[in-house]
């Protein structure tokens, strides 16, 4: 009479552990839609503001805003040159 | 069997066929249904949006790219104060509140006011907390260097599906590569409507559009550009093309064209401003076809660049018609040198005559004129050539000096640049490599296309253009001390059967430096109005912008 006592005990222990582990495993992860949410949002608020700084240099280094800005300070455009020739190797101007 | 029993069994069988009913009414009736029904609750389609590829030029400055905007939408119904509102919203989107204060009467819960509105702009909408006004992110295209090569970049706007579609220049000749394909995945969500983190029933996967990286030179590009503008608007001409091309790879480092377009606000511009004309209008070459002409002659070993002309000593009658020189003088016993220095066209009649039909027509197959160049871009036009049998020997007297004949500016520039190049015939390139999303890098070669003329006999040629640029009607312009090979161009534009001789199409096409060219360009002005003549209108923009490029490449005098 003693081992099916122990028997279904056992069985009823395992259960009740099982329930456990499955409810704790379910409140687990019930919460990780609320995390990606909040991952895929911050992931969305970064790529924002990747896009507006990349806009940011492109616009700033573009010629059109680069030359209104050296019109603005006063620059003007290279009109002559200047060309320094070379001197000779000593051996051969000797 | 008592009734009792009876009505209970009916009673049971009855209500065990209402069951079935119901069920195969749920099941079978309706299934398909709820079965949508259900997958709507649960399940949601998410578009992953390819992203459309930048378009780089050479120094891998982004010219066309994606940018971030915002839809500005409302809802009529949550707005108190409707004319405080549309005032505040009207000044801010730069549309008239009037337009605003009509979209707010509308009885509906949802109301586009504007899209494709900067960050900017809208963080200054947000800051007034107006009622009832939402933003909804978009991808639109941003040309930061505004028109800058807008006719060889294009413009991206709507297909009929209001998908993304790249039109004309790069974007719509390349828009298969730039615009990737958007991929779809279900993602499956809880009863509160938030994702389960499970694995996503992807059906397509997402692919971004290609990278283009150009020859195109910004530097080069911003320099012609700035002079054509200037030579467009100092020499009262209607329109201006250029480009600049390195004559070695047939690499095309700038092509400009005025009026232009911003490809931002595209819609704003006339259809007629989103055509390249340098690759699509054909004109009447004048002059600048002379080159081609008298090399093709001295190829063929016909003539000498000391060959004198025996017709050259005044008009030269042909067919009922009298050909004169561009300025009625005349040069008896000219050599072929100076027939191309001072631009005669009885010196050319003289050629033409020694070339013959057959070869005239076959040379001019070789350099590509009639043919389209093949240059990666979208909308290229050839004239094409006119059959044999309608030549006539005036046809053929005036082709030699670029009248009766019709090209395209990249024609020209194609066929000179192989004068540049050895005799060789390079096909014109605007993309020097496309870039995958995973970062591989796809060179695309130079291509050689043919080579109509001998390499000594195109140094022989180069030789006289620079006489010609150094001492023709063009020689004031010249850069002192650097080989530069040109030739002046003065076409008359046909109207109704007869050449208007106040308006003309002036050019001046050229290269250097000639020992080693690094350029080849092209500029051409239709209709200057302060000079008819491409010497005293394209040249000097011809000259500005090689100054530059000289600079630029830090390349030192030849003398």
């Amino acid at each position: 009479m003693k081992k099916p006592i122990i028997i279904i005990s056992f069985l009823g222990i395992v259960i009740v552990l099982m329930l456990i582990l499955r409810i704790s495993l379910v409140n687990s992860i019930s919460t990780t839609g609320i995390t990606l949410v909040n991952i895929q949002s911050k992931i969305a608020s970064y790529k924002r503001e990747n896009e507006l700084l990349k806009v940011a240099y492109l616009q700033s280094a573009s010629y059109a805003t680069i030359g209104k800005e050296a019109r603005k300070l006063g620059y003007v455009p290279v009109t002559s040159e200047i060309d320094l020739s070379a001197p000779l190797p000593l051996a051969l101007a000797k | 069997m008592s009734w009792r029993y009876r009505f209970t069994l009916l009673f049971f069988l009855l209500f065990f066929a209402l069951i079935i009913m119901r069920l195969f009414y749920w099941q079978v009736v309706r299934a398909q249904e709820l079965s949508a029904i259900g997958q709507a609750q649960y399940d949601q389609q998410v578009v992953s949006e390819a992203q459309r590829g930048e378009i780089k030029t050479s120094d891998g400055f982004s010219i066309a790219a994606d940018k971030l905007a915002y839809l500005v939408y409302i809802n009529p119904k949550v707005v108190k104060n409707k004319d405080s509102e549309s005032d505040a919203l009207g000044k801010l989107l730069d549309i008239k509140s009037a337009t605003v204060s009509a979209l707010l009467s509308l009885n509906k819960f949802w109301v586009p006011i504007k899209s494709s509105v900067d960050n900017n702009v809208k963080e200054k909408i947000s800051a007034k907390n107006l009622p009832g006004v939402g933003f909804e992110e978009q991808t639109v295209r941003y040309y930061p260097e505004a028109s800058m090569a807008a006719q060889l970049l294009g413009f991206v706007g709507k297909d009929a599906r209001g998908n993304d579609q790249g039109y004309f220049g790069l974007e719509g000749y390349y828009d298969r590569q730039l615009s990737g394909k958007n991929g779809y995945a279900i993602v499956v969500h809880d009863a509160s409507g938030h994702p389960i983190l499970a694995k996503m029933n992807n059906s397509t996967v997402k692919v971004d559009g290609r990278d283009l990286v150009l020859h195109i030179d910004r530097r080069i590009q911003y320099m012609l550009d700035t002079e054509l503008k200037k030579g467009i608007s100092a020499y009262g001409a209607k329109s201006g093309m250029a480009a600049v091309m390195d004559p070695k790879t047939g690499a095309i480092l700038a092509m400009s064209s005025f009026p232009d377009f911003d490809p931002s606000h595209y819609q704003n511009y006339p259809d007629s401003t989103y055509i390249n004309p340098f690759i699509t209008d054909t004109y009447e070459p004048g002059s600048t076809f002379k080159p081609l002409i008298m090399s093709a002659a001295m190829n063929a070993g016909l003539i000498q660049p000391n060959t004198q002309c025996d017709i050259c000593s005044g008009p030269v009658p042909i067919g009922g018609y009298q050909l004169h020189t561009w300025n009625d003088h005349y040069f008896p016993n000219t050599s072929m040198t100076d027939v191309i220095v001072h631009s005669d066209n009885t010196g050319m009649v003289f050629v033409g005559e020694k070339l013959g039909l057959d070869r005239m027509l076959d040379y001019m197959q070789k350099f590509g004129i009639g043919d389209m160049t093949g240059i990666d871009l979208q909308g290229e036009e050839a004239p094409g050539l006119r059959a044999k049998d309608q030549w006539h020997p005036i046809d053929l007297a005036t082709a030699s000096f670029g009248q009766g004949i019709v090209v395209t500016p990249m024609e020209l520039l194609d066929a000179v640049d192989a004068i540049a190049n050895n005799g060789k015939r390079m096909q014109p390139q605007i993309v020097a490599a496309v870039q995958t999303p995973d970062g591989q890098t796809i060179s695309i070669p130079p291509k050689e296309i043919n080579q109509p003329i001998s390499a000594t006999t195109a140094q022989v040629m180069s030789q006289i253009m620079v006489d010609a640029a150094d001492e023709g009607e063009a020689s004031f312009a010249r850069i002192k001390g650097y080989n530069i090979a040109g030739k002046t161009g003065t076409a008359s534009i046909p109207v109704a059967g007869h050449y208007d001789p106040t308006k003309t199409i002036a050019s001046y096409v050229g290269f250097g430096p000639a020992e080693n060219p690094r350029f080849a360009m092209l500029v051409v002005l239709n209709q200057p109005s302060s000079s008819i003549y491409g010497a005293e209108t394209a040249a000097p923009v011809f000259y500005a912008v090689a100054k530059d490029i000289l600079m630029y490449y830090g390349i030192p005098p030849s003398e």
